[in-house]
């Protein structure tokens, strides 16, 4: 019957006691005979135990340090089964008991859990949090951010006023006050500051051979800066991070680290939203102009012919430049569009390329 | 007649034994408890922690054993709670401080007085953390202990960081050394004393040579340095009790270190992390089979000296400053 032998500690010395011990169903109690004539007895309900291996170690909640040790399976499993009958098995163990198969269908779930609300919720909070920060925080972000960049590249001066000229010429829908910087430099690129600030370089500028080009430029950037693309983008991070982080770091470091670079990942692709956004909105706004929308696709053939090196459409932020332009060139067929040509952004565009 | 032969040969050549360290702990069983402090974690909005954390000291103590015979944790969630919460009113009241110098204009003095409060705090927090975790491990039903003074802690910290600033960081080796020692060689389990005898010199050189070494092989030599350290931690460690000890040896070699460790990380990052169980099992299963024990000591005879302590905010504080528990 529930009968084993095991080895006794009595909480004074570490010298181990043999003893028999026996497992008394009907009055729930644990009964051992030390020195064969003295009987202890254990009520089932105060005891608890730990179960490792093969090894069962049993305790007394009247003294936490005196303990039976027991080495025998079958013991140890009439043993659990009667605690549990008498519902003397806690909801942890109950749980850890379930073994490994439940247990990876919970890391599962967890997991599952995790993507979902990454993919649901962080977006949806990154949009309400931009809707809470006021606007005058883009502008002092964005300012701080031009100075910086001002001090250390050299503007165009005349260039400078040229493009304003001839972004004052057109109706942008702009929110905010915009300020056109011509930078100096063979880099083809350009970008903007949430505060307004448009920054060109005459890399680009020298690459273009129509105005509809830069008109498709300018729409592209300002879209950017209606949409405040750059602080979206922020909230998205930041609450992506803390997210991620939250989550993931009282798991281990590795995890952890493995969560911040799908979060990168996951940001280009937020990025790539965005671009599309300004690119649709873009081509609007030279529909709205009265402006061919075919400079934008000009655009985007002059900037893939200049690139050197194809970047993947995954880790590149902007959408890959062939993709862009089939989707432009579509986006165009389905909107009705008449556009005269325009002497006066012609002289200017002219100015500024000379 | 023969009873008092016997009794002059053990005194002539002490019967040396070989104690037998081990780990029992499965990655699958370690994988159980993780996940569900995992889901209980996420679920009460990290309140869960402090059980979570006894939950793991749990099963790591309890499935290392020594002679068979399992170690055993008996901290609970509950005190680790208590502890949590005034971990959390201290640093409260340090960031408060800081605020309201910051307030009143005065941000110089302000961040000086948190530096030192946050110094002041570590060997406070070193000593709780010992005294906690130390009173609420047993073996075979004795209870260890820690019987550092808080005072004579404190003031030799201060005088160690003191050093270590002025000589520019090279004093932190002696610094290591004298805290381990300080620490290591107040622990006590029942009447058996701990002692650590590690020297900062050898310890710098040590150091020294590793670093070194390391840039020269990109890295390589770094696994041999591993080596080095955890010799150096094991091999100045013994135990003692009554004339009779138990000294500590390490067998791991740079190979193995290095075949631990690469196997361990391939292992975590395959795995997307999940297998951060298996890794630590794993590490746990090379540590104590890498440590030899050897001596005289009878384990049979161990009694009972320490008392009971249950206030783990000191526990809770290493915990949140992220300082790793030596031994």
């Amino acid at each position: 019957m529930n009968k084993t032998s095991g080895k006794y500690f009595d909480g004074i010395s570490s010298r181990p006691q043999d003893i028999e011990l026996q497992l008394d169903e009907i009055n729930a109690e644990l009964r051992f005979g030390i020195y064969l004539n003295t009987t202890n007895r254990w009520p089932l309900e105060n005891i608890s135990f730990e179960h490792i291996g093969d090894s069962l170690e049993i305790r007394c909640k009247s003294n936490l340090l005196a303990l039976i040790k027991v080495i025998d399976d079958n013991f140890a499993e009439e043993f659990i089964s009667i605690l549990k009958a008498k519902g003397h098995i806690s909801w942890y163990q109950r749980i850890i008991r379930l073994g490994i198969k439940i247990h990876l269908a919970i890391a599962a779930l967890i997991l599952g859990a995790i993507i979902a609300g990454y993919l649901l919720f962080i977006p949806w909070v990154g949009e309400k949090a931009v809707l809470l920060i006021p606007v005058h925080y883009d502008i002092s972000m964005g300012q701080t951010f031009y100075k910086q960049y001002v001090d250390n590249n050299s503007i165009d001066n005349k260039k400078t006023k040229y493009l304003n000229l001839f972004a004052a010429k057109l109706q942008l829908r702009n929110t905010q006050k915009l300020h056109f910087t011509v930078i100096d430099s063979p880099t083809v690129n350009a970008f903007s500051l949430p505060d307004g600030h448009i920054i060109v370089f005459t890399g680009l500028i020298n690459l273009m051979k129509d105005y509809d080009e830069l008109a498709g430029l300018i729409g592209h950037e300002v879209s950017h800066v209606n949409n405040r693309h750059s602080m979206k983008m922020l909230c998205r991070n930041l609450s992506g991070y803390l997210f991620i982080s939250a989550v993931l770091s009282d798991v281990n470091g590795i995890m952890a680290v493995i969560g911040d670079n799908v979060h990168n990942l996951q940001n280009l692709s937020y990025s790539r939203q965005f671009e599309q956004q300004a690119d649709e909105q873009g081509t609007q706004i030279l529909i709205l102009n009265g402006i061919n929308p075919k400079g934008m696709t000009d655009l985007f053939t002059r900037l893939q012919s200049s690139e050197k090196v194809v970047v993947p459409a995954f880790i590149s932020s902007h959408p890959i430049t062939t993709d862009r332009i089939v989707y432009i060139k579509k986006l165009i067929a389905h909107s009705p569009h008449q556009y005269v040509y325009n002497p006066t952004l012609n002289e200017l565009f002219n100015k500024l390329k000379n | 007649m023969e009873i008092e032969n016997e009794i002059e040969n053990e005194k002539k050549i002490p019967d040396l034994k070989k104690y037998k360290l081990s780990f029992h702990g499965q990655g699958k069983a370690y994988f159980g408890i993780l996940i569900v402090n995992w889901l209980l974690t996420i679920v009460t909005l990290g309140f869960y922690y402090p059980w979570a954390k006894a939950r793991n000291l749990q099963f790591l103590y309890g499935s290392t054993a020594l002679e068979n015979d399992r170690f055993t944790f008996h901290g609970t969630g509950k005190e680790m709670f208590v502890g949590f919460i005034k971990t959390i009113v201290i640093f409260g009241i340090i960031y408060g401080i800081l605020m309201l110098f910051i307030y009143l204009e005065m941000p110089v003095l302000g961040i000086t007085i948190f530096y030192f409060l946050f110094i002041a705090i570590l060997p406070v927090a070193i000593h709780g953390s010992y005294r906690y975790r130390f009173s609420r491990t047993s073996w075979r039903g004795i209870r260890f202990g820690y019987r550092g003074d808080r005072n004579e802690l404190f003031l030799g910290f201060f005088k160690w960081i003191f050093f270590t600033i002025i000589t520019l960081g090279i004093y932190g080796s002696w610094m290591e050394m004298k805290l381990r020692g300080y620490l290591l060689s107040n622990v006590r389990a029942g009447n058996v004393e701990f002692k650590y005898k590690g020297v900062g010199s050898e310890y710098f050189v040590l150091n020294l040579k590793g670093y070194l070494l390391t840039l020269i092989t990109l890295g390589i030599y770094s696994f041999w340095w591993y080596k080095d350290l955890f010799a150096y931690y094991v091999e100045n460690l013994s135990m003692h009790k009554a004339g009779q000890q138990i000294k500590l040896k390490s067998i791991a070699t740079g190979g193995d270190f290095f075949k631990m460790i690469m196997l361990n990380l391939l292992i975590v990052i395959f795995t997307l992390g999940l297998g951060y169980a298996w890794a630590i099992t794993r590490t746990m299963n090379f540590m104590t089979s890498k440590i030899k024990l050897e001596g005289d000591m009878d384990l049979d005879t161990i009694l009972q000296t320490e008392d009971d302590y249950n206030d783990a905010t000191g526990d809770d504080m290493t915990g949140l400053l992220d300082i790793n528990f030596i031994i």
